[in-house]
């Protein structure tokens, strides 16, 4: 955070990105397999297969913004523009991320609930989320200087993960239409080991993949503000 | 003496983000925790019994479907809402009821009691957290350790 600069963290990560999008490629091929011959669950038959796209995701999404919160609290105390832009290049994949939650949780919800959407705690909190993602998207490019967008947007950031237990135990602490977690809970997975390995198999996929698409957002933006800067500078 | 000013400020800066953050967390639990009722989507039979000016009112009664009490009579599905408490709401649906509604499994119901008798008009499956496929219960069943229907 001192002494990683920008600069120092994009050449780290876009040297590694060759063997991160490999790893991503090789995980996601072969949870493909293994969700194509997995036998279907006893009570809700094909439908939940799509729980491999689904709770990975889900769970991205809340990752995501933990580190983009976290980062954001870093960036505002030290003045540190390497978390700045950590936060900066994470916003728009967790968007995506909790779009994808949204939509394939929709797609289930019909297929086994019998309704698309319905307004419980859980898929509210989850849709206030993406709203959050949105807003701290929206906020970081209507500033004209980055350094003040940054600002802004980390305060949403900072506020925005008083959001995330709620998502996470709402479960819990309401009556839901949503399923209890599955995995991380107390008493160990609920589900039968063939079907978990399954879904860290796709998990560990999704999250490489998420790695190496930082790591491109990231380098974009430093070679962005070089070019900017050295534009300044002849002028 | 630039290196303690510098020290000053992180923790100036700190203090201020903690007491917004606290703030806020402070006020959106309150916030859930009074509205608690509101935010929870169903209740439950149980629940019912301690709650007043039932009939009439439009609600969401949550449960599994009762063994033996699903059934198709006159053009509408009639079965009965059972909680842990055993405590039970006789429910009536006159559309199609969802693909996994079965009997001793999850469903909420949407809709008012009419003359005891809860007139749904939206009935959702609620499935569980367990994921299991058909071969593992067969393999419990012989076992004897499987504790479903």
């Amino acid at each position: 955070m001192f002494a990683i600069t920008p600069n120092i963290l994009a050449s780290f990560m876009n040297s590694l990105s060759r063997y991160v999008i490999l790893l991503s490629l090789i995980l996601i091929s072969v949870s493909i397999f293994l969700i194509i011959f997995l036998e279907n669950d006893y009570y809700q038959g094909i439908s939940f297969k799509i729980m491999f796209i689904h709770v990975p995701t889900a769970w991205l999404s809340l990752a995501i913004f933990l580190i983009m919160g976290i980062s954001s609290i870093v960036g505002l105390i030290f003045k540190s523009p390497t978390a700045f832009t950590v936060a900066r290049s994470l916003s728009p994949i967790g968007l995506i991320m909790s779009i994808i939650v949204l939509v394939t949780g929709s797609i289930w919800g019909n297929l086994t609930w019998g309704a698309y959407w319905v307004w419980d705690a859980r898929l509210t909190s989850m849709l206030i989320l993406a709203f959050i993602y949105l807003g701290h998207i929206l906020l970081l490019y209507s500033f004209e200087h980055f350094q003040k967008a940054d600002f802004a947007a980390s305060v949403l950031a900072i506020i925005g993960l008083v959001n995330l237990p709620i998502v996470k135990f709402s479960v819990d602490w309401w009556t839901t239409l949503h399923q209890e977690s599955s995995v991380l809970r107390i008493g160990g997975p609920s589900m039968t080991y063939d079907y978990l390995i399954t879904l860290l198999v796709s998990f560990f996929g999704i999250f490489m993949l998420t790695i190496f698409w930082f790591s491109n957002i990231f380098y974009i933006i430093v070679e962005k503000r070089k070019i900017e800067r050295s534009k300044l500078l002849n002028d | 003496m630039r290196i303690i000013k510098l020290n000053n400020q992180i923790k100036k800066r700190f203090i201020f983000l903690l007491i917004i953050f606290a703030c806020f967390s402070a006020s959106i639990f309150l916030i859930s925790y009074s509205l608690k009722d509101q935010i929870a989507y169903f209740v439950e039979p149980t629940d019912l019994k301690s709650m007043d000016g039932i009939e009439n009112k439009y609600l969401r009664v949550g449960g599994l479907v009762k063994t033996n009490s699903l059934k198709f009579l006159d053009g509408n599905w009639v079965f009965e809402v059972v909680d842990q408490n055993q405590n039970s709401v006789n429910v009536v649906f006159s559309k199609a009821l969802p693909n996994l509604v079965e009997e001793n499994k999850g469903i909420i119901v949407e809709g008012k009691f009419i003359d005891n008798i809860f007139v749904a008009e939206i009935v959702l499956a609620k499935h569980d957290e367990n994921y299991m496929p058909q071969s593992a219960i067969d393999k419990l069943k012989e076992e004897g350790k499987w504790r479903g229907n």
